[in-house]
């Protein structure tokens, strides 16, 4: 003998646990206790820290779940693969369904669906099957949208309207499913083609290279990077105000790109980003010099470390050299040297006057600062070519979120037929797949609308 | 500063709409009630005006700069949220009887924040940026809906009891049918959730606009996840497994509790990046 129901295959059963939502549930739950403990035992910290902390048994233990760098860990890891894993096969599993009820929607009114509807009306008309039906079509459109009209069984005269709003609804749903999937790779595009860093760079040094975080590895830019300046800005009662950086970016000699970075507006060079991150004394001195047209408009501000020259494009190359607090009793005073392409080099004195330095008759003018500490700033170095995909998938996630809740797929169907008594029979019934309470009210006014119809 | 005065005056008419509609439950009396949506709508005016009154003050210190980012300006801003919400809820479902749960939230919410630096300081390097309005905003709307959600659930829980012994009478009796209070607890998520999302993102698109990551699991932002896997648990157990009724009312409160943690208790009881708690 043949059991009718066989129990499932193994396949089957592998099937179902993957695209049941009482999994998709418990990942879910299981996810969010997990992501609790990486709050409590605070993450990534040195071991000796750890070993402070906690008794040695307790670090064993914990070191061998890896709970301190729990998120990168191979068990919360197989956990996101199980959630997306879910999430796959919710989808194959269930939008070719929902496709071909789309595609192929019930539009005959027959029994057993107007059964299942709990919003119906019926009525009767004098005239033809054929009349009444043209005049509802009319109608619905007017009141709801347009019907699909389709004709009955052979023998019987029989016309049954069908008009659908917001089918679109139904798909809010795959929407958001897919947009968690489009993070994920996003997220593994920028982990795997991008990287991280963290470089300090002193007032006037450049660099070329940046130690990527998590590794030893040095990241070539491909372009150098200078830092003209930093500058920390105090509100008066002396909190921080902004961390400010003067940055250059230097290709093959030139200065290509430059901009005045603080915290929350960052520098980007073919698709490597520079955050303004930290500073620091870097130990010496450094004498900042404006740099002015000789009609007094702004050129660039130099921060000179002692000896070193630094290049102004067009130009030349200055140095300072040499420092009075008080030169022939004309105050503060910066020894600097020039050097033109072509030309001897020339020495001279600057000072705090503006415009004095106009007397040289140069093409550039320049008006000593002052002496500062030498600073360093700190910036975080990214490349993310994920990042976009990312957003992509924020930006579905967010839409596909209101479609699924803030729509509705509304359904309409109207049956014309002639009844025993030749009269014509009337039935109007809805429904909706979301907030049934606002369609009733719905209803109510197509009701009012069709049967408002007079020949 | 006269902000000041008017968020105290807040305080003081969250607390005497919260008299009042519990008095009115008491007393069945729905003219008492009214005179609670009356002070909750003139508690929407003051506080609204003590909000824009804030702003504009910090223009005049020279700090210029939306009230929302310290702990006692976000609970002001919290308080304020769920006050409005309160009053689409009384308006829709033209029923009163909510104000005796929802609005002794804000007003505890009031309470907590006077006990705060009500100082207008100005803002460090790390929050001078334009995501911060829409990050904070859209935080504490979603915060402010699921409150309300976790409100109307406790209500659900005392309702449902009450109906299972079949009493009619009483304090209870006079709450909405458990068939609106339970959808109310969900609506109120299906608002409150586009909103916590919309919150995570454009806090993951600053911080990559700040630090060039936006994802580091910092505590602040593992709980806004733990929050968003609640509410997302609750959905679908609630849309494909028909989880309504009670089992969705602990449900809507365990999401609150999460809330709460996320929004205070990361502050004060872990590090991290977020300004306000003891910062």
């Amino acid at each position: 003998m043949v059991d009718d129901k066989q129990a499932p295959s193994p396949m089957d059963r592998v099937w179902n646990f993957f695209t049941s939502v009482k999994l998709a549930i418990i990942t879910l739950i299981v996810l969010a206790t997990a992501s609790i403990i990486g709050t409590i035992v605070e993450q990534n910290l040195p071991v000796e820290k750890y070993h402070q902390i906690y008794e040695d048994w307790a670090f064993a233990l914990m070191d061998k779940l890896s709970l301190f760098d729990m998120y990168h860990s191979w068990w919360f890891l197989l956990l996101l693969v199980l959630f997306t894993v879910n999430l796959a096969c919710c989808t194959i599993d269930r939008l070719p369904r929902v496709l071909k009820v789309v595609r192929n929607p019930r539009t005959r009114l027959d029994e057993g669906l107007e059964k299942s509807l709990s919003l119906a009306d019926r009525w009767k008309k004098k005239g033809t099957v054929d009349e009444w039906a043209t005049r509802y079509a009319d109608a619905l459109s007017s009141v709801f949208a347009k019907p699909r009209i389709t004709r009955g069984p052979e023998e019987s005269e029989e016309v049954h309207l069908y008009a659908e709003k917001g089918v679109i609804s139904r798909f809010g749903v795959y929407v958001t499913h897919l947009s968690i999937i489009i993070i994920f790779v996003g997220a593994i595009v920028g982990n795997v083609a991008g990287f991280k860093g963290y470089v300090n760079i002193p007032e006037g040094g450049e660099i070329t290279k940046v130690p990527v975080r998590g590794g030893s590895r040095m990241q070539d830019l491909g372009f150098a990077l200078r830092c003209n300046s930093f500058r920390l800005e105090t509100y008066p009662s002396g909190q921080p105000k902004a961390y400010v950086s003067d940055l250059s970016v230097i290709n093959d000699g030139h200065e290509v790109l430059r901009k005045t970075i603080v915290v929350n507006d960052p520098l980007r060079y073919k698709g490597i980003w520079f955050y303004q991150s930290s500073y620091g004394e870097a130990g010496g001195t450094t004498a900042l010099v404006a740099v002015t047209r000789p009609d007094g408009a702004p050129v660039r501000m130099l921060s000179l470390a002692p000896g070193e020259p630094v290049r102004i494009a067009g130009y030349g190359a200055i140095r300072g050299v040499d420092y009075s607090g008080d030169y022939e009793g004309k105050g503060p005073a910066l020894k600097v040297v020039v050097e033109k392409p072509g030309k001897p080099e020339t020495g001279f004195w600057i000072f705090s006057t503006p415009g004095a330095d106009a007397a040289r008759k140069d093409s550039l003018v320049f008006t000593f600062g002052g002496l500062n500490a030498k600073m360093f700033t700190g910036l975080q170095v990214a490349m993310d070519p994920g990042v976009n995909i990312v957003w992509l998938g924020c930006a579905l996630m967010v839409l596909g979120i209101i479609i699924a809740f803030f729509m509705s797929h509304q359904r309409v169907w109207l049956k014309i037929a002639r009844g025993k008594d030749g009269r014509v029979e009337v039935v109007l019934a809805g429904s909706a797949s979301r907030n049934r309470l606002a369609f009733e009210k719905k209803f109510e006014r197509i009701q009012t609308g069709v049967k408002a119809v007079e020949p | 500063m006269s902000n000041v005065i008017l968020f105290n005056l807040t305080t003081v008419l969250f607390g005497v709409a919260s008299a009042l509609y519990l008095g009115a439950l008491y007393a069945k009396n729905e003219k008492i009630a009214r005179f609670g949506t009356w002070t909750c709508m003139f508690a929407a005016a003051v506080s609204t005006a003590a909000l824009g009154l804030r702003w504009y003050e910090s223009y005049q210190m020279g700090i210029g700069r939306i009230p929302v980012t310290n702990l006692y300006e976000s609970l002001v801003f919290f308080a304020w949220a769920v006050n409005l919400f309160y009053l689409v809820i009384e308006r829709k479902y033209a029923s009163r009887s909510f104000g005796a749960f929802v609005m002794p939230i804000a007003f505890f919410t009031m309470l907590f924040a006077i006990k705060n630096d009500s100082t207008i300081q100005p803002l460090v390097p790390a929050l001078q940026s334009y995501w911060l309005h829409a990050h904070v905003i859209t935080c504490f709307v979603g915060y402010a809906a699921f409150a309300v959600s976790a409100g109307v659930a406790a209500m659900y829980l005392l309702k449902a009891r009450q109906e299972e012994a079949k009493i009619s009478q009483g304090v209870v009796g006079l709450l909405p049918p458990c068939k609106t209070l339970d959808d109310l607890v969900y609506r109120a998520i299906i608002w409150g959730f586009p909103f916590l999302t919309a919150g995570i993102i454009t806090g993951a698109a600053w911080a990559n606009y700040a630090w060039g990551t936006y994802w580091s699991w910092d505590p602040k932002e593992t709980w806004s996840l733990i929050v968003w896997l609640v509410y997302a648990a609750f959905l679908h157990a609630r849309i494909t497994r028909g989880w309504h009724g009670k089992r969705a009312a602990i449900l809507s409160i365990v999401g609150f509790l999460a809330t709460i943690m996320c929004y205070l208790g990361v502050n004060l009881v872990l590090s991290g990046l977020h300004s306000y708690g003891g910062g």
